[in-house]
């Protein structure tokens, strides 16, 4: 493959896309980044996943260190997490490099699928929770207690400290670990399926959970990263441009975001997932079933 | 306003504790940050003043693995080595910010957590060992 001057500018234009849209949805861009990767770039979807998973490590260096900064990050939390989510990214990965390229792409597609319906149905119910105060008057379980998970951010929305107890350790943990997996097969952050376990389940405010997720995310692809690193399957004239792209669109797309509802994005956020999960579930089919479907490109 | 100030010197209270590790995990990653993406871009500027034809096969990437290449390579400014470099020292970033962590929590006096963080070094050390003993 020749890594020409136009194949570089277009591959970081996808980057910037993928991380800027990434980052209106609260989430990282390799949702995006792997689908572009495989369809429009035609590289292999190993390939794909590889330079995605190295990009998310960019983003979450980039993003994660603003809310270390801000100490909305809760540190113990995201260790604590973090054990499941390493163990999983190794076993992700592990599958990645054994499973087929065609079933990779199937269970890609299943992955958009999902998160279509979920960019849909979510809602932030925390504004009740923080006027209850219900994020503190809430019991802790016995793990969550030895390890004095607890935490406090400013909220400037709110204007106030809110303080929280962690409880739910073992569904987090199992979530997380499942998240692990997602993002060493799968080269995504996995960051939906963890903060939205971190706030529905363990009592985290929205706010913790992006910040805390932002920052697992990175030693989460590391994970996986080194396996595929090692492996070969990382190209790094493929990385330059798509690491640097999604770090760029995300910056950018996070200062738009606060600009906007993205309520009112969001039909055109599950359509666009639609989309690409198509392209996946076609693409998949017909690597590993020979099964032609009409594809929209 | 007072209510403001007030909240802010809380904030900072209750962050006392762990401060160590916060200032300590904030610069690892801006640090990585800086570097990998000055590597990155010079590199991306390289290979589109000289396009070249580079093969999609693991073999082939594996066979630059070699430290006098990689030498060569960022001494005359290789496209392919210098984004080799950045991806590594990006992969080493959270490494190093596990390892920061775990030094931090010694010395607040936290074992629970060198201890819990422990744990995710060793996952990434084992991970390495599996890769080396020819996972691929």
């Amino acid at each position: 493959m020749t890594y020409t001057y136009h194949f570089i500018l277009f591959l970081f234009g996808g980057a910037c896309f993928a991380g800027f849209f990434g980052a209106l949805l609260g989430i990282g861009g390799g949702v995006f980044i792997v689908p572009i990767m495989v369809l429009m770039f035609h590289l292999p979807m190993k390939v794909a996943v590889a330079a995605s998973l190295v990009s998310v490590i960019a983003t979450s260096n980039a993003g994660g260190s603003k809310y270390v900064d801000q100490r909305i990050t809760n540190l113990k939390l995201a260790m604590f997490l973090e054990v499941f989510t390493t163990i999983g990214a190794l076993s992700g990965t592990v599958l990645a490099l054994y499973l087929h390229e065609g079933t990779m792409s199937l269970i890609f597609a299943a992955l958009l699928g999902y998160m279509a319906y979920a960019s849909y149905a979510t809602r932030n119910f925390d504004d009740q929770r923080i006027a209850a105060g219900t994020f503190v008057n809430c019991k802790q379980d016995r793990l969550s207690h030895t390890l004095a998970l607890h935490g406090s951010y400013h909220d400037i929305a709110a204007n106030r400290n809110v303080d929280y107890v962690v409880t739910g350790s073992w569904i987090g943990g199992a979530i997380a670990y499942l998240a692990g997996i997602a993002s060493g097969l799968l080269g995504v952050g996995g960051g939906v399926l963890k903060v939205s376990a971190m706030n529905r389940y363990m009592n985290v405010p929205m706010k913790v959970a992006v910040g805390t997720s932002k920052l697992m995310i990175g030693v989460t692809a590391a994970v996986g990263s080194i396996l595929f690193f090692m492996a070969g399957l990382i190209h790094f004239v493929v990385v330059g441009p798509v690491a640097i792209g999604t770090t760029v669109g995300a910056t950018i797309g996070t200062k738009v975001m606060n600009h906007l509802h993205s309520r009112s994005l969001k039909w055109l956020f599950t359509a666009m997932m639609l989309y690409l999960a198509y392209g996946m579930l076609a693409k998949g089919l017909q690597v590993q079933f020979h099964i032609h479907i009409p594809t929209l490109t | 306003m007072a209510n403001n100030q007030m909240s802010e010197k809380e904030r900072k209270l209750t962050a006392t504790a762990e401060e160590n590790v916060y200032a300590g995990v904030y610069h690892v990653l801006l640090v990585g940050m800086y570097i990998s993406t000055a590597l990155f871009a010079l590199g991306i500027i390289r290979a589109m003043m000289h396009p070249e034809f580079y093969p999609l096969t693991a073999s082939w990437v594996r066979d630059h693995y070699h430290w006098s290449l990689i030498f060569h390579g960022l001494v005359t400014f290789d496209p392919m080595t210098l984004m080799m470099t950045a991806t590594l020292l990006l992969i080493l970033t959270p490494v190093v910010r596990v390892i920061v962590s775990i030094h931090a929590f010694a010395v607040d006096h936290d074992y629970k957590f060198v201890v819990v963080t422990s744990i995710v070094l060793v996952v990434m050390i084992l991970t390495c060992l599996l890769g080396l003993m020819g996972l691929h």
